[in-house]
C-alpha cells in the first residue's frame, strides 16, 4: 500500500483526492519507482479539469513526472536496475509516493544531481534542449525571442540560451517578473501588455530580427511571434496556453524562415534521441549552468494547494511535490 | 529605340505585341544589356495572363536574360561596358536591350555561353538554392520533387542526385516519366496514375523524404506535408495548381518544416547572388548538371511560344534567340 493523488471526476483543485492505492508488482518492460520528487506543470491543470488538450481519464493520477529509486524491475528491463536513481517525463500518474513506470520513460541519473531540481525542471529541460538544439543552428550573438520568459520552461530557456551565447529577448506580463526573467540571463524584456512585442523585436535587434522564435503561448501570440523571425530562422510552436494556433494566409508565413511544431515528445518517443536529449540537459544541470528556481516544495498531499499557486499566474518558476 | 515583346493589356498569348519600345538611357546605379538571349517561364505567363498582379503597364515581360553591357548609367562599379553577364531580377527579358540594376548583373565565365547562361539563370539559381541551402541535401538523404520534368525540375533532381540523395519526382505523363528518370530521378510516379503519398511512404519505409519541394500548391501539398519524415523540409516556392487555402497549412505534422523560398530571398547581397551563380557554374561546368534547351523561338514568335508552354508542349528549358 502506497499514497497517491487520485482524480475521480474533472473539476477544480479539490477534486485532487490523496489515497491509499496498491502498486502492483511490475509486468515485463514495467519498472516500480519509489519517488522522491515529482513535478507540478502546466498541462497537469488541464488534465484536472478535462481542458480538450488533455486526454486523462479519471479515475486516474495526475502529474506526468517525478524522480525516484527504482523498487524493483520487471522482465526483460535492462536501462536500469533495483537501487537506480531515475526520471521520467510525460507519464501520466507522477503524483504518487511509489508507481509502476515504463522502463522505456526511465532514464538513469547520474550523481550529482539533486532529486528536487530535476523533478521541478526535467521536462522543461528536455523541451528547451530540443528547442535550442535541435532546430536550427546559431551563430554567437544571435538573437531569440522567448515568449513567457518567467515562466518554468522561460526561465531555464533563458539561462541556456544565455550559455550558449545567445542575445535573449524574452516577453513577460509584469514588472515582477521582467525582473526574475533579467536574473536569469534574459538581455531584453518585453511586457507584451503594453507594448507590441513584434515590433520591439523589431527595434531591439535593429531590424535583424531573430535566429529563432519559440512560442509557447499559441492563439495569442503566433501571427506576430511569425513576424519576429528573419530569413534562414526558425519559429517554433511548443505549447497552445491561449489556444490553438489561427489559420495561416500564405503571406503570413515568414520569406525563407522555417516554421514548425516542436516538443518534448518527439524526444521521448524515439530511445537514442531521449538519450542524447537527457545526457545533454543532465551535464547543464549538473555543471549549475541551468538552476531550477523551485518557488514551492510541498507535500504530495497537498497537490491542490500547488495547482491554486500555479493557476494563480503569481508563480515563476516551478513547484515540486514531495511524497 | 529598340524592338521589344511587350504587353499592353493582360490577356492569352496573343496579347504579347512585336513592336518598338522606348528604352530610356540608364539610370543611376543601372546599366544597359544588349540582349543575345532570354530565357521562357511559366512565371512568365502567370504574368501575361493577369494571374499576378503586373506594377505597371505596358511591360516588356521575361526575367531571364543574358548578353553584353553596353553603356552604364552614373555610379556603376561592378560591371565595365563590354562584360558579358546574366540576370533573372528584374523584367524585361523579351527584348534586344534592357536596364538591369548592375549590382544584379551576373559576370558570365569564359565557358559559360550567353544561350546556356539565358536558359539556367532562373532556373538554375532556383535549383541552386532548393538543393544546396534550403535544405542541403547529401548521401543519406531522400528528396521529393513535384513537376520533376519541369525546367527547374530537371535540374534540381540531376544535382540532388549528384549531391548523393535519393530523388523521388513525380509528373503527369509517361513521357515526362521517361525524362525524369534520364535526369536524377531514382523513382517517378505519374501522379495521374497512382497516389504519390502512398507510393512515397511505401518507397521510403513507412519514413518519409527529408526534403520536398513543391511548387504545385494547392492539389499537393497537404500529401507533401504527410510524406515528410521526422525533421523534414517542405519547401513551398510556387502554387501552379492555385493557393493552398489558409487552414491547410495549420496541418502540418509536427517536428516537420515549412519554407516559403523566393530566389530573391537567397540572392538579397551581391555577395549571395555571386556564389550561388558560381556554384550553379561549377555543377554545370562540372558535367553533373545538364541544361538541356529543347526549344527556341524568336522574340517576335514569343506568342506561340506560351501557347506551346502552356499547352504543355515543351520540354526542359526553352529560349528566345534574339
Amino acid at each position: 500500500m502506497t499514497k497517491a493523488i487520485r482524480l475521480h471526476a474533472f473539476g477544480g483543485p479539490e477534486v485532487l483526492v490523496y489515497e491509499d492505492v496498491d502498486v502492483p508488482a511490475p509486468g515485463p518492460g514495467e519498472v516500480r519507482l519509489d519517488q522522491t520528487a515529482a513535478g507540478v506543470n502546466y498541462l497537469d491543470i488541464y488534465h484536472r479539469t478535462g481542458n480538450h488538450f488533455a486526454n486523462l481519464v479519471p479515475p486516474a493520477t495526475p502529474g506526468v513526472e517525478a524522480v525516484g529509486i527504482v523498487g524493483a524491475v520487471g522482465a526483460g528491463v535492462t536501462n536500469v536496475k533495483p537501487g537506480d536513481k531515475a526520471a521520467y517525463p510525460l507519464t501520466a500518474g507522477g503524483y504518487a509516493a511509489a508507481r509502476l513506470v515504463p522502463a522505456s520513460a526511465l532514464m538513469r541519473v547520474p550523481d550529482g544531481i539533486d532529486d528536487r531540481d530535476l523533478a521541478a525542471s526535467y521536462m522543461k529541460g528536455l523541451t528547451v534542449g530540443h528547442m535550442l538544439n535541435d532546430l536550427t543552428t546559431f551563430a554567437p550573438g544571435d538573437f531569440i525571442l522567448w515568449h513567457a520568459a518567467a515562466g518554468g520552461v522561460g526561465l531555464i530557456a533563458c539561462q541556456w540560451a544565455k550559455h550558449l551565447g545567445l542575445t535573449v529577448i524574452g516577453t513577460v506580463s509584469s514588472d515582477e517578473k521582467a525582473a526574475r526573467a533579467k536574473a536569469a540571463g534574459c538581455d531584453h524584456v518585453i511586457l507584451y501588455s503594453k507594448e507590441n512585442f513584434a515590433d520591439r523585436v523589431r527595434e531591439i535587434t535593429d531590424g535583424k530580427l531573430c535566429q529563432a522564435v519559440y512560442d509557447g503561448v499559441g492563439a495569442d501570440t503566433w501571427l506576430d511571434s511569425l513576424k519576429c523571425v528573419r530569413a534562414y530562422g526558425v519559429c517554433a510552436s511548443f505549447g497552445l496556453a491561449s489556444g490553438p494556433l489561427p489559420p495561416l494566409g500564405f503571406a503570413d508565413i515568414p520569406a525563407e524562415g522555417f516554421v514548425t511544431r516542436a516538443s518534448v515528445a518527439a524526444v521521448v518517443r524515439d530511445r537514442p534521441t531521449y538519450e542524447k536529449g537527457a545526457a545533454t540537459f543532465f551535464d547543464v544541470l549538473k555543471k549549475g549552468i541551468i538552476t531550477p528556481h523551485i518557488e514551492h516544495a510541498l507535500p504530495l498531499a497537498e497537490a491542490a494547494e500547488a495547482h491554486r499557486l500555479l493557476e494563480s499566474r503569481k508563480t515563476t518558476g516551478s513547484l515540486v511535490l514531495l511524497p | 529605340m529598340t524592338k521589344a515583346v511587350v504587353l499592353h493589356t493582360p490577356g492569352g498569348p496573343e496579347n504579347l505585341s512585336w513592336e518598338d519600345w522606348d528604352l530610356p538611357p540608364p539610370a543611376a546605379g543601372e546599366a544597359r544589356v544588349r540582349q543575345t538571349f532570354a530565357g521562357l517561364n511559366y512565371v512568365d505567363t502567370y504574368l501575361r495572363s493577369g494571374r499576378y498582379p503586373l506594377a505597371t503597364l505596358p511591360v516588356v515581360l521575361g526575367r531571364e536574360a543574358a548578353g553584353v553591357v553596353e553603356t552604364l548609367g552614373d555610379g556603376v562599379d561592378t560591371v565595365r561596358v563590354g562584360d558579358r553577364v546574366a540576370y533573372s531580377s528584374h523584367l524585361g527579358g523579351y527584348a534586344e536591350a534592357n536596364n538591369v540594376p548592375a549590382d544584379r548583373l551576373v559576370p558570365l565565365p569564359d565557358d559559360v555561353g550567353d544561350e546556356l547562361a539565358a536558359a539556367m539563370m532562373l532556373k538554375g539559381m532556383t535549383a541552386q538554392f532548393l538543393v544546396r541551402q534550403t535544405r542541403p541535401l547529401g548521401p543519406g538523404d531522400t528528396l521529393l520533387y513535384h513537376a520533376a520534368a519541369g525546367g527547374v525540375g530537371l535540374i534540381a533532381c540531376q544535382w540532388a542526385k549528384h549531391l548523393g540523395a535519393t530523388v523521388i519526382g513525380t509528373v503527369g505523363s509517361a513521357d515526362k516519366a521517361e525524362r525524369a528518370k534520364a535526369h536524377g530521378c531514382d523513382h517517378v510516379i505519374n501522379y495521374n496514375e497512382e497516389d504519390f503519398l502512398e507510393r512515397v511512404m511505401a518507397l521510403t519505409g513507412g519514413v518519409g523524404v527529408d526534403f520536398v519541394c513543391d511548387a504545385v500548391g494547392r492539389t499537393t501539398i497537404e500529401k507533401s506535408m504527410q510524406a515528410l519524415a521526422h525533421h523534414g523540409v517542405l519547401a513551398s516556392y510556387g502554387a501552379a495548381s492555385g493557393q493552398v487555402a489558409p487552414e491547410t497549412w495549420a496541418k502540418m505534422p509536427p517536428e516537420r518544416f515549412l519554407v516559403k523560398t523566393t530566389l530573391p530571398g537567397y540572392t538579397k547581397t551581391r555577395e549571395q547572388l555571386l556564389a550561388a551563380a558560381n556554384d550553379l557554374f561549377a555543377v554545370v561546368r562540372s558535367g553533373a548538371v545538364r541544361i538541356e534547351i529543347n526549344q527556341r523561338y524568336a522574340l517576335k514568335e514569343a506568342a506561340q511560344a506560351h501557347a506551346d508552354l502552356e499547352g504543355r508542349k515543351t520540354t526542359g528549358s526553352t529560349i528566345f534567340v534574339i
